[in-house]
């Protein structure tokens, strides 16, 4: 049994299984996600990473503390990641001024050496909305070997959606944990075994999304979702709207999994150049999402069968809004000339930052070394088609 | 309870290589409450000082000193019950006109009796010998120091004629009392020098203006004193932490009044300076601090100072000014109205004066073109107490352009009024 918790930052109660508080986002216990002791190191203070926490206003707009100690952000980590001075009351370092790192607003995951995420609120938003969820067998060149990449993006302006999102990618990598059953082992029936499993995670994703908001919500909280799964050389994707998955091998062109459910994706696909689709003012209009208003969302799901050394990414938006084309994705992983998906995630993170930063950014991804089993006059199709039912 | 609330207005967003911060802060107190009450509250234990010192030289004319003395008591009138207080006459050396005492306290406790006699001997003053601002000062300090419970400490010095003492005797007095009692300054008449009395003022915290008539010397001491009694806060430190590294430009307050404070910086710790702002009432002051860091990639947010405002090792309020580097040249561009309207702010007061000492100085040149740009500044910033005053002394050939030329003859009250007043500012229409 769990003690009944409350929250320590605006002392609503919290649930005993979860990590961030409901009402206000903070984090609640410090063992699932980093943030004074981050998996990656620090980086070293003068070539510090910018993937510091955000707070910004419009111009000229004021900012009022009451007393010096307003600002409390009690899960605060309590040595500065860049310098380690103290950090203030007020949520900055006391020596070198920089902010502190709220747990929601910016996390780092790292389950093994081989996959690594960065979930960050971006510049100009005020808080997280985003999410991730991973797990991954510690060994990428083993022939069991087995990764989970889930990506929810909560859509901005509704209520609650940094929440919804969180415990959706949570419920997500729950549901994708156990390996793929093999169905009646005819391709044909592996794969609708797969899409069965993938659809689960969206629905278990669904449910916690619908239950972040009250009934009555007038804003419920909704969220996008991106999954892919490796398992031995095959990859397993889903997505609803526009979160994404790329396959971005080392020697090869890259390719964009997932099918984005948006505006642009339609005029894409009704033969407008994708440059000029995603520019167009409706472009991040999502088409399918989950939440209390979207019932039984159902995802696009496909299958890839690794068989060269290359990343898997699985990011919101507010990555591939500046680096769309997988040529540059690629061009940026180039630039970086890293194999450790831990640096790869930060600095892609630096990378939409130092674009603007425009929306919340996250950026999962694991290092494949290429393939592991032998397979004969495999024709490595990626298959794509709606679950049935 | 007082209550101190900080507000922060910049732009955060720096360019690519950037490195200043600028941030205007306001720091607005509320229930102050009344000078001398807040440590106890009760009457009789007031912990709060005043001190009128009115100039007796001979220069004061018959309407001028009975103006002065009508003025010092009514003065006398808004000093609330229990406070200490003591009147001083001025000519070349001070002396203590109330309370009579040789020696032990040198300030009585107001009560009716008290500020019957003190009134009474107020209305003994007659003018004979010279001006000896410094000794008037250091008078009032002893005067002070006589009763040490007394803590905020506050005069008002009236002067109708130039300082007749050496400079550096002057200078010394100022610095004596410099932290130890604040004083605003009064010029009655035009026969007395501004920059010698700003000198005073600035230095100890005060205001400083020209009182043209006799007639207007009562309002004006009435409203000096109920203002003072109106300070509940005895003393407050600004205080400006800057992160390692960087390199406070300046600390300027802005309004109601600019005064560069950067030079009265002490040592809070390593990162932090202190600055001193006096006693505060119900009231709003705006500064303007720019603090240099190094420049950090773009995407990084950072502190650049926290502001605060201390009640001895009290920090009662705290504004924090951010900096955030960005390649969007849409939000690095603005400049923030308020930095914008003070800069102009301040520039136009150094306008004004040094035009003004060109002016006295015979550069007819110089005096012209600063006197232009401090009127087009004026009209920028939406500063009209300064356009009517520029006007009295220039004609305005072109308002938007700063083309003016200097009036033939000009009252010698306007042109001081115009020199008092030019570190005046007026907010910003919100
Ligand atoms: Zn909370
Ligand atoms: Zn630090």
């Amino acid at each position: 049994m769990t003690e009944p918790r409350t929250c320590p930052s605006c002392g609503a109660a919290a649930p005993g299984e979860s990590n961030f508080c409901e009402e206000c986002g903070t984090a609640l216990s410090a063992d699932v996600l980093v943030s004074g002791a981050p998996t990656t190191p620090a980086p070293e203070a003068g070539e510090s990473s910018p993937i510091e926490d955000m707070d910004s206003g419009p111009i000229s707009s004021a900012t009022t503390n009451h007393s010096a100690t307003a600002a409390q952000e009690s899960a605060a980590p309590v040595a500065c990641a860049s310098c380690g001075g103290s950090i203030g009351p007020d949520g900055y370092c006391e020596q070198c001024g920089v902010k502190a790192l709220s747990p929601r607003d910016h996390f780092r995951e790292q389950p093994a050496p081989w996959v690594a995420g960065v979930c960050d609120k971006g510049i100009r938003h005020h808080r997280n909305e985003d999410a991730m969820a991973t797990s991954a067998s510690p060994d990428g060149t083993a022939r069991d070997r087995r990764a989970v990449l889930v990506v929810l993006d909560g859509v901005s302006n509704t209520d609650d959606s940094q929440v919804g999102s969180l415990a959706g990618a949570k419920a997500a990598l729950a549901a994708l944990t156990v390996p793929f059953p093999d169905g009646l082992g005819t391709d044909g029936s592996r794969v609708a075994a797969v899409t069965h499993v993938l659809t689960n995670a969206v629905k278990a994703a669904q449910a916690e999304v619908v239950a972040a908001a009250t009934p009555e919500a007038a804003n419920p909280a909704s969220a996008t979702f991106s999954a892919a799964v490796l398992e031995g050389d095959v990859v397993s994707f889903a997505n609803v709207g526009d979160s994404r998955s790329y396959w971005l091998p080392d020697s090869s062109p890259g390719v964009q999994l997932s099918v984005d459910d948006s505006a642009a994706q339609g005029l894409i696909a009704a033969g407008m150049p994708r440059a000029e689709a995603e520019s167009s003012p409706q472009a991040h209009a999502i088409t399918k999402w989950l939440g209390q208003d979207s019932e039984e969302p159902t995802p696009t799901v496909g299958q890839l069968r690794i068989t060269e050394p290359g990343w898997l990414l699985v990011c919101s938006d507010g990555l591939w809004n500046y680096a769309s084309e997988p040529a540059q994705l690629v061009e940026q992983i180039r630039r970086t000339g890293t194999d450790d998906p831990a640096a790869l995630a930060l600095a892609l993170t630096d990378y939409a930052y130092g674009q603007g930063g425009q929306d919340n950014i996250t950026t999962v991804l694991a290092r494949i070394p290429g393939p592991v089993l032998v397979h004969n006059a495999d024709p490595t199709p990626t298959s794509k088609e709606q679950p049935h039912g | 309870m007082a209550e101190f609330v900080a507000t922060v207005y910049q732009n955060e967003f720096l360019p690519d290589g950037g490195t200043d911060v600028n941030a205007i802060v306001t720091i607005t107190c509320t229930g102050a409450g009344t000078a001398g009450q807040s440590a106890t509250g009760t009457v009789g234990s007031s912990t709060a000082g005043e001190i009128i010192i009115v100039d007796t030289s001979g220069s004061m004319g018959h309407e001028t000193m009975e103006g002065a003395k009508d003025a010092a008591q009514a003065a006398l009138a808004e000093i609330v019950d229990g406070t200490r207080f003591a009147v001083i006459a001025g000519t070349d050396s001070a002396f203590l006109a109330y309370p009579l005492v040789q020696d032990g306290p040198a300030l009585a406790v107001m009560d009716a009796q008290s500020r019957e006699e003190a009134s009474s001997a107020i209305s003994q003053f007659r003018a004979s010998g010279g001006t000896a601002i410094g000794s008037w000062l250091d008078l009032a300090g002893s005067v002070f120091a006589s009763v040490p419970e007394v803590t905020q400490r506050h005069a008002i010095l009236l002067t109708d004629g130039e300082n007749g003492e050496q400079p550096a005797r002057l200078d010394a007095a100022i610095q004596r009392a410099t932290g130890y009692f604040q004083c605003d300054c009064r010029g009655a008449g035009t026969d007395w020098k501004v920059e010698e009395l700003r000198r005073v003022a600035q230095a100890l915290l005060g205001t400083v203006d020209i009182i043209p008539s006799p007639s207007e010397m009562r309002e004006e001491f009435r409203t000096i004193m109920q203002t003072a009694m109106g300070r509940g806060v005895a003393d407050a430190q600004l205080r400006v932490w800057s992160p390692q590294g960087a390199q406070v430009l300046f600390v300027r307050q802005v309004a109601p009044t600019v005064e560069d404070l950067s030079d009265r910086r002490t040592t809070v710790n390593p990162l932090t300076g202190g600055y001193p702002t006096g006693a505060w009432g119900d009231e709003s002051r705006d500064y303007h601090v720019a603090v240099r860091l190094p420049a950090k990639a773009v995407g990084q947010e950072q502190l650049a100072a926290r502001v605060q405002l201390a009640l001895g090792d009290d920090v009662v309020t705290q504004g924090l000014v951010k900096a955030t580097w960005s390649n969007d040249s849409e939000l690095t561009a603005k400049i923030d109205k308020q930095v914008a309207h003070y800069t102009g702010q301040v520039e136009l007061a150094s306008m004004i004066q040094e035009g003004l000492a060109a002016k006295a100085a015979g550069d007819g040149a110089t005096a012209t073109t600063k006197l232009g740009r401090a009127v087009q500044l004026a009209a920028e910033t939406g500063n009209a107490e300064a356009t009517t005053r520029l006007r009295k002394v220039v004609d305005v050939d072109d308002e938007k352009e700063g083309t003016v030329r200097l009036k033939r003859t000009v009252d010698k009250a306007d042109e001081m009024a115009l020199d008092t007043a030019s570190t005046k500012t007026t907010r910003i229409k919100k």
